[in-house]
Formats: C-alpha cells, sequence, structure tokens
C-alpha cells in the first residue's frame, strides 16, 4: 500500500496515531452481540459454534452475512447491525481481500457506535494491521490457526472453544 | 554568516561552472536579453539558459528543462531573467533583471549591451508565482513542519482519512497538507513552533502550527490567521472559562465578534445574513476555533464535551459589528480598545432568539419592547445568572439614533427597563418552582450584572428585526466568568 498523501496530524499527538475504538459494554449479558459473517466458505461451521458458546453464557445473539467477502458490507447490512445490536463478531478471515474488507466494516460499525472484533487466521495478523494503520482505527482482533478450508468441521468447533474466551474478552 | 548553498548537492543539472540563465518565454526582459545570451554563448562564453516554460524557444541557449522549477527553487529565483555565477560548484554572483553594468561585471565584458537600454527590470520567476512556492518547498525542501506525519493509502479518500480519525465536526474538513498549512503559516509573523497557550479540557500545549493545521481544516484563508490566533489566544484568558464553556451541560460556545479595519479587510459579513452562512472567514474563523478545541484540546461531543443539547453555533459563530455608521461606538472601544484597531470579543453564548418589533416608534417603547424579550434569557425568573448579547438591527437602532440615545444611553436605559420587583421572581412565585433567592422579595431585581449586556450592532438594512443571544450560565459567577476582547495583533 503505497502512500501518496501526507497529511499533519492536527491533535497534540499525545495518543497514537490510530483512533481508540469504542469500548463495549462491560457486561453483555442480556446484550445483542451481531454474528456478521463475512461469507467466506466454512466460516458459517465457526460462527455457529460461537453463537452457541455466546448463548451459553446468556449473551443474545443475531446473524448477519454479507452477500461477498471481496466488497465491504452493504450499507443496510451495516445499518441493520448498528440499530439492532450492541456489539458486533466479525468472522472469519482467512484472505488478502477479504481481512481488508471486514476491517473497513469493522471501523464503520465502530463510528456508528457498535464496538467490535474481528475474528481472522494467523496468517493475516499483518494484513489486520496493515488496514488499522492505513485508516488509522486501533481495531480489535482474534486469530484463529491458519489454514482453515481444509479443516473437518469438529476442527472449526474447537476453534471456536478455543477462542471464544479471546472473543469476549477483545469485546470489553 | 549564512553558509553558502552548495548547488552540487541538489541540482546534478546545473553542477558545472559557467553562467546560468533563468528566463522564460512570456518575460519582455528575457526577449530583450535572449539574442545577446546567445551571441555571447555562440562566442564561447559558458551560458546555460534555464528555462522555466519553453525550453524549445530558448535551444541556441543549450538549455535545461526547468519547467518542474526544481532549479529555479533551489537558486532561490524570485525575477528573470537571472544570471547566476557558479564556480567550483558555489555560486560566485547574480545579476537580477537586465542591468547593463552588473552584466558588464558578472560577464567581465565591458562591452556587452551596446545599443541596448541601461536597464529593464525582470519579471516575476514562476517559482515564486501564488501557492507554487509552498508547492516547491514541500516537494524540494524541507517544510520544516513538525507536527506527526499521517500517510493516507494509496486508495484511500483523504476527507474520509480525516472523518475516520474523528479531526471533523461532523463536516468535512480541508486535508492538511503540508503545503496548505505552509501557506496558512504565511498568514502570520509568527513562528510555528511558538506555544500559544494550553487548550482544554487536555490542556494541551497548541503551537502555532496546531493553529494552522486546523486553520486549515476549517477552510481558513490565511490572512484569516491573525484574528484566529487571537480568538485562540483571547479564549484561552482564563477569565473567558474556556475549559467550562466546552465541558458544559448548557447550550453555549464561543461567539466570536470581529472590531476593526481587519473586518473589513479580509472580506468578513456584518451585513445581511451577518448571524447566518455564507461567508468563508465568518464561517471559518469559529469554525477553527472549535477544531481546535475538538483537536488540540480535546474537547469531543459525548467525551468531555457534555451538552444536553448543545446548538448550531457550536459548528462555528463568528461575526463582524457593523461599524459604518458614525454614531455607534463599536463594540471594542466600549470594552476599551483604541478607535481604528482590530479586536476580537469573545462571548459565551448560546444561538439566537429572534426579537421581532415592527411597531414602536419611540426609544422608550422600543426600550420596555427590548425588556420583555430580554427577561426571557435563560429563564423568565432568573436573574444575574447569564450575561446576554444584543444584536441590534440597523432599523431598530435608527428608532435609538433619530433620538440621539447612544450606546451608553441605551444600556442604561435597559438596564432601568429590566429592574423587576423580586416579589414576582422569587422562587415558587406566579406558580414556578423556577426562580432567584427568597431572600430577594423585598428587592428591585436588575435581570443582568452591570456589564453583562454587550450589544452589537449587525445586519441587514431592511428589517425591524433584531436578536438575542443568550449568556452561559457560566455568568453567574460574576467575577469569575466574562467576556473578553483583546487586539488583534497582525
Amino acid at each position: 500500500m503505497n502512500a501518496v498523501v501526507k497529511l499533519r496530524d492536527p491533535t497534540p499527538e499525545a495518543a497514537a496515531v490510530q483512533r481508540t475504538r469504542k469500548a463495549a459494554p462491560s457486561d453483555l449479558a442480556g446484550k445483542t452481540v451481531g454474528l456478521l459473517d463475512i461469507g467466506k466458505m466454512r466460516g458459517a461451521e465457526y460462527i455457529d459454534r460461537l453463537e452457541a458458546l455466546l448463548q451459553a453464557r446468556g449473551v443474545l445473539t443475531k446473524r448477519y452475512a454479507k452477500p461477498t467477502n471481496t466488497r465491504t458490507a452493504p450499507v443496510p447490512t451495516l445499518q441493520a447491525v448498528a440499530t439492532e445490536c450492541d456489539a458486533v463478531i466479525i468472522a472469519l478471515s482467512d484472505c488478502g481481500s477479504c481481512t481488508s474488507c471486514s476491517t473497513h466494516d469493522l471501523n464503520d460499525l465502530d463510528l456508528r457506535g457498535i464496538p467490535g472484533v474481528s475474528v481472522l487466521t494467523t496468517e493475516f495478523r499483518d494484513a489486520f494491521a496493515k488496514q488499522c494503520g492505513a485508516i488509522g482505527y486501533a481495531g480489535a482482533s482474534v486469530f484463529v490457526p491458519h489454514p482453515m478450508q481444509n479443516r473437518t468441521t469438529a476442527e472449526l468447533h474447537a476453534f471456536a472453544d478455543a477462542s471464544v474466551d479471546e472473543v469476549l474478552e477483545r469485546l470489553r | 554568516m549564512e553558509a553558502v548553498p552548495d548547488f552540487r548537492r541538489h541540482c546534478p543539472m546545473s553542477r558545472v561552472d559557467g553562467i546560468l540563465a533563468f528566463v522564460k518565454r512570456e518575460c519582455e526582459t528575457c526577449a530583450l536579453v535572449h539574442p545577446l545570451l546567445a551571441r555571447l554563448r555562440a562566442a564561447g562564453v559558458p551560458i546555460r539558459g534555464v528555462v522555466q516554460d519553453d525550453p524549445g524557444h530558448f535551444a541556441d541557449l543549450a538549455p535545461l528543462d526547468d519547467t518542474a522549477l526544481e532549479e529555479s527553487f533551489r537558486h532561490d529565483i524570485e525575477t528573470v531573467p537571472t544570471l547566476v555565477r557558479i564556480e567550483g560548484g558555489i555560486e560566485t554572483g547574480r545579476v537580477v533583471g537586465w542591468q547593463r553594468d552588473e552584466w558588464r561585471d558578472l560577464l567581465g565584458d565591458a562591452s556587452i549591451g551596446e545599443g541596448m537600454p541601461a536597464w529593464q527590470p525582470g519579471c516575476g520567476s514562476k517559482s515564486r508565482e501564488p501557492g507554487v512556492h509552498e508547492r516547491l518547498v514541500v516537494r524540494y525542501g524541507d517544510a520544516g513542519l513538525a507536527s506527526r506525519e499521517i500517510e493516507v493509502g494509496e486508495w484511500d479518500d483523504p476527507m474520509e482519512a480525516c472523518f475516520e480519525r474523528g479531526w471533523t465536526d461532523g463536516l468535512p474538513v480541508v486535508p492538511p497538507t503540508d503545503e496548505r498549512i505552509l501557506r496558512m503559516l504565511a498568514g502570520t509573523r509568527r513562528l510555528p513552533h511558538e506555544v500559544v497557550g494550553r487548550v482544554p479540557p487536555n490542556l494541551a500545549a497548541c503551537t502555532v502550527e496546531k493553529v494552522a493545521i486546523n486553520a486549515v481544516m476549517a477552510g481558513c484563508k490565511p490572512e484569516y490567521m491573525p484574528v484566529v490566533l487571537a480568538a485562540l489566544e483571547t479564549a484561552l484568558d482564563p477569565i473567558f472559562t474556556m475549559h467550562g464553556l466546552l465541558c458544559t451541560t448548557c447550550f453555549s460556545g464561543p461567539v466570536i465578534v470581529v472590531n476593526g479595519p481587519i473586518a473589513k479587510r479580509i472580506g468578513m459579513n456584518w451585513g445581511i445574513n451577518a448571524l447566518g452562512q455564507g461567508n468563508r472567514a465568518n464561517a471559518t474563523i469559529g469554525r477553527a476555533l472549535q477544531l481546535i478545541v475538538r483537536n488540540v484540546g480535546g474537547g469531543v461531543p459525548g467525551e468531555l464535551d457534555r451538552a444536553t443539547l448543545g446548538g448550531p453555533g457550536k459548528y462555528t459563530f463568528c461575526f463582524a459589528e457593523d461599524e459604518t455608521d458614525p454614531t455607534w461606538e463599536p463594540l471594542s472601544v466600549a470594552r476599551g480598545i483604541a478607535p481604528g484597531r482590530s479586536a476580537v470579543t469573545l462571548f459565551q453564548g448560546d444561538g439566537i432568539q429572534g426579537f421581532i418589533d415592527q411597531r414602536s416608534r419611540t426609544p422608550e417603547e422600543i426600550t420596555r419592547s427590548f425588556a420583555m424579550s430580554l427577561a426571557a434569557v435563560g429563564h423568565p425568573k432568573l436573574c444575574q445568572f447569564t450575561n446576554a448579547m444584543l444584536v441590534l438591527s440597523a432599523e431598530h437602532y435608527a428608532i435609538y439614533r433619530n433620538a440621539g440615545w447612544d450606546r451608553a444611553r441605551i444600556t442604561k436605559e435597559l438596564h432601568a427597563a429590566l429592574l423587576r420587583p423580586g416579589t414576582e421572581l422569587v422562587q415558587g412565585a406566579q406558580g414556578v418552582g423556577e426562580g432567584i433567592d427568597p431572600k430577594r422579595a423585598g428587592e428591585a431585581v436588575p435581570k443582568f450584572w452591570e456589564e453583562g449586556l454587550l450589544i452589537v450592532r449587525a445586519g441587514g438594512q431592511a428589517g425591524l428585526f433584531s436578536a438575542i443571544l443568550a449568556g452561559w450560565t457560566g455568568g453567574r459567577f460574576r467575577h469569575e466568568s466574562q467576556p473578553v476582547t483583546r487586539e488583534i495583533v497582525e
């Protein structure tokens, strides 16, 4: 990503370059968490299990899906999440374009007042950091093992089991 | 002593010793000297043209193509033609324009220029055209700015980047590029690193450079800088209580009134729609102050700006006073600034409350009428609780002027008309809980502190409409929070 325009910071530079993300409710019990499926194959299996785990902890959930992982979410989808949820989990990015687009979605929802966390595979740790840097947003992320496309459903469920605590932790 | 610039480091094209002749086709003086330069070069004088616009036109001068203006910038050319003598990679002589004797000295030939005029001034260098120099500084030089650089991705929109970083008031801002910041800094003689003050709520040090960045974002022209700087310094005067004003749950924000010659010079509006939209200076000076409070101070709505409702004036609220009527004493003069000097007055104010009176004919009538509306400021039963600003329109002022009433008389009579019996105003009176201290039931109670009613003249010539700006509730602490007037230093 080549930087072609350079701006100067109008702030006293006491904070990091990246905008701090919105804080989530301190207790999610009884709150609604949106689960935004970015549309990547196999992602739904991870989300299914994550949803069951959240519900078991008293968190209300609502499912949303993007028509394609290769573009940012349609505005009506973002508006629906912003209207109906207290926080959002975006999953599951395991490629460059879906990492970039889902990070924009995360930022967009944050600007609408909905704090969130993005779930990605470990291979895209750097891409997520770079995209956050480019848009000036300190986004929250949780990483599960890469690759995920060749996993069994049981393995994807195990990813959810292993990551649910961290997802909830990063949401706070 | 200033170091002699070593052009070899920066200017690979002009590292060869000889005479560089900076020219452009569209310059008459360049046209005058062109044949002479060509003859000298043909005779073996090591002259090369450095051409700013059309190298082909100067083909007989073995031209260096300087359409990118790098050479002109690095040699700091202000006028064409300019001859620069380079020896050993450094400049050892220079002549600006056509000056026959100096050309003879520089070239060491007492015979050149026979039959030509002794002197003809040159034209402006293209590297010095408006806006160009700052662009060249950014491209080839050192902008000398201290603020952190923020890179925007190749595919990202800089305007959106400003939104995403939370740098805006909700409206688009002009992206603060080095070029624009340098142009803005040219609007003041103050140095970029100079600290103007500490901006609340975070009490962050604000340099002139940060002021310029935010002024760029607000849409200011460089010539507004003295007003923006004065407004900021005034806002940071402790008695103005900017800290409390920006954090308040009330509606108020800083209202800026500009007096004196600078208002006309920078094209401010005091006439039709003076308190409204449409004038760049009015709109952007007020906005710049608010962006500084937001971006430098950290006064972000919902965080430390806790206004219950806020008001549209918190985007920007700045106007000039109408000083065209010599019978009217300007606000700044009434507040101690010498006549003819430029000044800003900052008032802690809300949005406007319209005042309509199309029937009153005498100064006594209109005064009673104003008093009825002014009594409603904040709450009709609250007194000495806020200040107020009355923006007096031309037609309403005419009623006073025709009767020979000046500012002092109007102010005095308004205060007198605003005296009311305490029994009507105490808490619980008239079946309303709000009100003044019951202990004051026996007093005749003034609505405002003696110094708490500011009168300003503005507005179009037509319309029996004036405006009242309610003051902030911080004004009830008479000696702790006051409007402030300060001269604008240019």
